[in-house]
């Protein structure tokens, strides 16, 4: 059994900056905060599922903000994720079109006490149709852009997980796919609009 | 070109080659544009492989918050639903127990177990030797039996038995008492027992709808504990437990 780490939010927030240890502070996001935030959909028309779903977005979108360091610890991380998933849940609510407004006008009450996250978090739908999108790209081709843009693996390193004569090869592989997924793009203009959005953003 | 492109892409220019395709760039719209595309793809990559990541690590830890499913032996599983059987058992007992002992009052007890006294049967040819407190009782006519006691205060055990009991039925239980005790004081003083086990019996139940608890139980004990008494099969356990359970309210 794998033994479990808690980092304070300082170490936390370098480490997903950095990439370093990725798995065990994700982890550590889940065993602090999960229980709270999920206590919180749950309590507001939401399902256990529909909790766990939002959960696994805010921890995707904190750890995007906190890489392109737009989490500067003005407030602890659980405020900053509480605001997070609050925002995201409202949202899906409002698109589900069941948005009670007894609920809006006490979150209305809220909103000047509270951190106001709305406009950290990005495009959720686009989100979603980019990764239908590159789900849709041949397994060696996700496997070594992954390595490469993902994972900051060098070509030699990605060299000894594949079958591939040389590292030549593989660059040669590894652009051919970068070029397939700009032209699946090109296809989809508002797409790659809300993907320079965030690229940007 | 394309393969410049990537290079700078992939941050793998360096020094006056980096400076010279930062030129180009900045002169040609057309290749400015593709660098833009494939930083759109580059970004693609970067959310697919976060969500992947953070995906996989969703599964992991809803199964470590929520628990492992835990398989029980059947033995054990026996053994739960044996507890949880006996448990319920217990709440209904319990709750029957809790309703009576809170349901229970002296009325309640005293009346399940108070019969009137009756008399035996007079033979045709004895009817001349019944006495009027007698005959007033044997057609219940109870005032009738405590008048005549007051009046002639009769000093036959049988009579102050009779009278005893008719202050009983008219619920008057001081002078039905005493009245009872007179019956077992003259019985004690006389060596004898004429209705001594039937004034004890109804003298203990008097002492419940009195709410004397404690003289009713030694009464009531020392009739349980007898079996040649009169009313020793009357005198049950649940009795018994009735009148504690009274005097613990």
């Amino acid at each position: 059994m794998e033994p479990i780490r808690n980092f304070p939010d300082s170490e936390l927030v370098a480490n997903l900056r950095a990439g370093k240890r990725m798995d065990e502070t994700i982890k550590t996001i889940y065993r602090n905060h999960f229980d709270s935030l999920n206590w919180y959909v749950m309590n507001n028309s939401g399902s256990r599922q529909d909790a766990e779903d939002v959960f696994q977005e805010v921890v995707m979108a904190f750890i995007d903000l906190v890489k392109k360091d737009k989490f500067r610890g003005e407030s602890t991380v659980k405020t900053f994720l509480y605001s997070l998933n609050r925002h995201t849940w409202l949202n899906e609510l409002k698109r589900r079109g069941r948005a009670l407004a007894r609920e809006e006008k006490y979150e209305k009450g809220q909103e000047r006490i509270e951190l106001d996250a709305s406009h950290l978090i990005s495009d959720r739908e686009g989100k979603v149709e980019v990764i239908k999108l590159v789900g849709q790209l041949g397994d060696i081709c996700k496997k070594i852009l992954l390595l490469f843009y993902y994972e900051n693996l060098s070509i030699s390193e990605i060299l000894d997980t594949l079958d591939y004569q040389n590292e030549q090869v593989v660059r040669n592989k590894k652009y051919k796919c970068l070029k397939e997924l700009e032209q699946m793009i090109t296809e989809k203009p508002l797409l790659k609009q809300t993907l320079k959005n965030l690229l940007h953003g | 070109m394309s393969e410049k492109l990537v290079q700078y892409l992939d941050d793998e220019l360096a020094g006056s080659e980096k400076e010279t395709f930062e030129q180009q760039l900045a002169a040609d719209k057309n290749l400015y544009e593709e660098l833009e595309s494939l930083k759109v793809a580059r970004e693609a990559v970067k959310i697919f492989g976060l969500q992947q990541k953070v995906s996989g690590i969703h599964q992991h830890m809803m199964l470590e918050i929520q628990g492992p499913d835990k398989k029980i032996n059947p033995a054990r599983r026996i053994l739960r639903y044996s507890i949880a059987v006996a448990a319920s058992v217990l709440l209904i007992v319990g709750g029957i127990v809790g309703y009576n002992f809170y349901t229970l009052s002296s009325n309640k007890v005293f009346a399940s177990n108070y019969r009137p006294y009756e008399l035996s049967t007079v033979r045709d040819g004895d009817t001349q030797q019944v006495s009027p407190v007698e005959k007033a009782y044997r057609e219940k006519d109870y005032k009738k039996v405590v008048e005549l006691q007051e009046q002639y205060n009769s000093i036959l055990v049988k009579e102050t038995f009779l009278a005893a009991m008719s202050y009983a039925e008219l619920a008057n239980n001081t002078k039905a008492i005493d009245g009872f005790k007179k019956v077992i004081a003259e019985n004690e003083n006389a060596g004898t027992s004429l209705f001594k086990d039937e004034a004890e019996y109804y003298l203990a139940l008097t002492y419940i709808s009195n709410k004397d608890y404690d003289f009713a139980l030694d009464l009531l004990r020392k009739t349980r504990d007898n079996p040649n008494h009169l009313y020793h099969d009357k005198v049950t356990g649940k009795l018994i437990r009735q009148v504690k359970m009274l005097k613990w309210r």
